[in-house]
């Protein structure tokens, strides 16, 4: 299996100029397609400014990041969110849906946004949704769902643009044990069958024990490289 | 999707959004009553004009603009004026003998311009007829009567019945002078048209002036007032040697304040817009910062900045033309009820008068603004979209995404 996500002496200092901050120093990582890897680490070890330099929300201070092979600090905010767009899934500790649109139409809103036809995105919304166990919930809007019933539209959503990996900051970190068990379960069988590649930070441990990889950061700095 | 998006996000907050709405909606009444308003009064008050004085058409001896000399008078007006009577755009014609002069009475005298009609023609033609309030308007068949205004009936201190002298320059060049009983008084809208013109039988003016049949003007009445230019377009060439004018190119004034009037009104929205532009931008701009996370989770996922700022565009239009229809239902409702009842404004009867407004105005509603004005109300949406979208636009999203 070929390297997906490669990082080379990445770092990110805020306040460079006054008290600087090294919230990720010099990392190097290497993920390979079909990983279930897990970052964890104690507040402030730099888990989520990690994946925020992984999935190109945020440019590093220093160093390359390369998704499959292309380094994506070089490139512009715009070709950066297209990028995004076609390569990356995201889940995030606080679901953010869009609020005003019902569980289909927000899975439906990503591939809008990559101009697949409309018959297809309603096709596929759904299947996603029956896929994460959400067959009756369609057309109910995120106020009108639990905190892990909209943990799993997000991560429909997430796969709904076919990316080559989905980045999840704290994903469990609002929910219940019960939806937390779900959520796992769901992202383990993704994993196991459509051979989609995870990146999640995490504190919890339930999380970290079904993750096949876990990188430890303290500090920014990688301390721990663990595969299962 | 981005329509749905946008028409949802509005009613997220249904307070705020309705204060908006209702804002644009009470702006755009509050401008387009204004321009119906002063729509009505002026066209009353140019109706006015062509009813008590002007006409539709005027014929003149070119030489008597310049300074009114009795000499100045139309050849062969008679023949002229049966000419016109067999016109069939034409509804009335009247003959008039103008000159100034002082009116006398035995307290106190006047300057005034004193119009010799022919009161059964003159009838048709302008409304003086209708305005007499006290006596009548040359029915007694006594020779040397005058109908006199109310403001003037007061200045000079004379009631009706009571004898004035008018004194003025005859055809000769003498100064000449006829005493006149007051047979009745009018009063017109406009208070200084009352206090400036008398009026006696054409005849009666006629000896004293020495102009036997010979007139100063004659007067036209169209059956359709909107073909005057028409009309004296085709006089102008029947008649070269005479001064043939419209209403409008006698009183240039008044054409002038009626083809402003649009432009003053339009001025007027866009001030009652701006005002409104920085609701908007306010309403817009704490959209934006309540929803950063969400516009964070939107260009992390891949909505790139165009769309960002359409979204937000859309929003801000969508809010602001919601309140279009409600501002038009609402005027086209109040105005069609006052155009029918009229503003009663008797309580400044007396400035209005002055200005020769009536002390009923019926605003008049021209369906040609709601375009316009619904164009400048988006326009000044997209405007006031741009800062908030701007602010939108400068969101990091791996700290949008961050914030509470």
């Amino acid at each position: 299996m070929g390297n997906i996500i490669e990082s080379h002496h990445l770092s990110k200092t805020y306040n460079p100029d006054t008290i600087p901050v090294h919230a990720v120093n010099h990392v190097d990582l290497v993920v390979e397609e079909g990983e279930f890897t897990a970052l964890v680490g104690p507040s402030g070890s730099g888990k989520t400014t990690l994946l925020n330099l992984i999935g190109g929300l945020d440019y590093p201070t220093a160093g390359q990041v390369k998704i499959e092979g292309v380094d994506i600090t070089k490139m512009s905010e715009n070709r950066l969110i297209d990028f995004r767009l076609k390569n990356i899934g995201f889940v995030f500790q606080a679901y953010n849906l869009i609020p005003v649109l019902t569980a289909s139409e927000n899975v439906e809103f990503v591939m809008l946004l990559q101009k697949t036809a409309k018959g297809e995105r309603e096709k596929r919304a759904k299947e996603l949704l029956i896929e994460v166990g959400l067959k009756d919930k369609l057309n109910k809007r995120p106020s009108e769902l639990s905190g892990g019933q909209q943990q799993r539209v997000a991560v429909a959503r997430a796969l709904a643009s076919k990316p080559r990996f989905i980045l999840a900051d704290e994903p469990t970190a609002n929910l219940d044990s019960v939806s937390t068990e779900n959520l796992l379960e769901i992202m383990a069988k993704l994993n196991k069958e459509d051979n989609m590649t995870f990146i999640f930070s995490t504190h919890d441990q339930r999380v970290i024990d079904k993750a096949r990889r876990v990188v430890t950061l303290v500090d920014g700095k990688i301390v721990a490289d663990t595969k299962k | 999707m981005l329509f749905k998006i946008a028409w949802r996000n509005i009613w997220r907050n249904r307070t705020r959004s309705l204060v908006v709405i209702s804002a644009v909606a009470v702006g755009l009444f509050a401008g387009m009553f204004m321009m119906a308003f002063f729509q009505g009064a002026i066209n009353q008050e140019i109706d006015s004009m062509v009813e008590t004085q002007l006409s539709h058409i005027q014929f003149h001896n070119p030489a008597f603009n310049d300074d009114k000399e009795v000499n100045d008078t139309i050849v062969n007006g008679r023949a002229i004026i049966n000419r016109l009577k067999k016109n069939p755009n034409v509804k009335a014609v009247s003959a008039r003998l103008i000159t100034t002069g002082m009116i006398s009475s035995s307290s106190t005298a006047s300057g005034v311009e004193i119009h010799g009609i022919i009161p059964d023609d003159e009838k048709s033609v302008s409304s003086i007829s209708k305005d007499v309030i006290e006596g009548a308007y040359f029915t007694s068949g006594k020779k040397n009567e005058i109908v006199i205004g109310e403001k003037l009936a007061g200045k000079l201190g004379v009631k009706l019945h009571n004898k004035i002298v008018l004194t003025f320059q005859s055809k000769t060049g003498d100064l000449t002078a006829g005493s006149f009983r007051i047979g009745g008084i009018f009063k017109s809208r406009n208070s200084s048209f009352d206090e400036m013109m008398v009026f006696t039988r054409f005849d009666d003016l006629a000896v004293i002036l020495g102009t036997s049949g010979e007139m100063h003007e004659i007067a036209v009445v169209l059956k359709d007032g909107q073909k005057t230019n028409a009309v004296a377009a085709g006089l102008k060439k029947q008649y070269p040697l005479l001064l043939v004018q419209t209403w409008i190119e006698l009183s240039p004034q008044m054409a002038l304040l009626s083809g402003i009037m649009d432009q003053m009104m339009y001025i007027i929205i866009g001030i009652i817009l701006l005002a409104l532009m920085f609701g908007i931008i306010n309403t817009m701009l704490m959209a934006v910062l309540e929803r950063q996370r969400e516009f964070g989770m939107l260009m992390a996922i891949g909505m790139n900045k165009p769309r960002v700022f359409l979204m937000i565009v859309l929003e801000s239009v969508m809010l602001t033309c919601a309140g279009i229809p409600a501002g038009i239902l609402f005027t086209i409702v109040t105005v069609g009820s006052l155009a029918k009842h009229g503003i009663d404004l008797s309580a400044f009867s007396q400035a209005l008068s002055q200005y020769g407004f009536s002390n009923f105005i019926y605003p008049v509603l021209k369906q040609s603004m709601f375009v316009p004005v619904s164009l400048m109300t988006a326009f000044t949406a997209v405007i006031s979209a741009i800062y908030p979208a701007i602010k939108a636009l400068r969101f990091k999203p791996a700290e949008a995404i961050q914030k509470i």
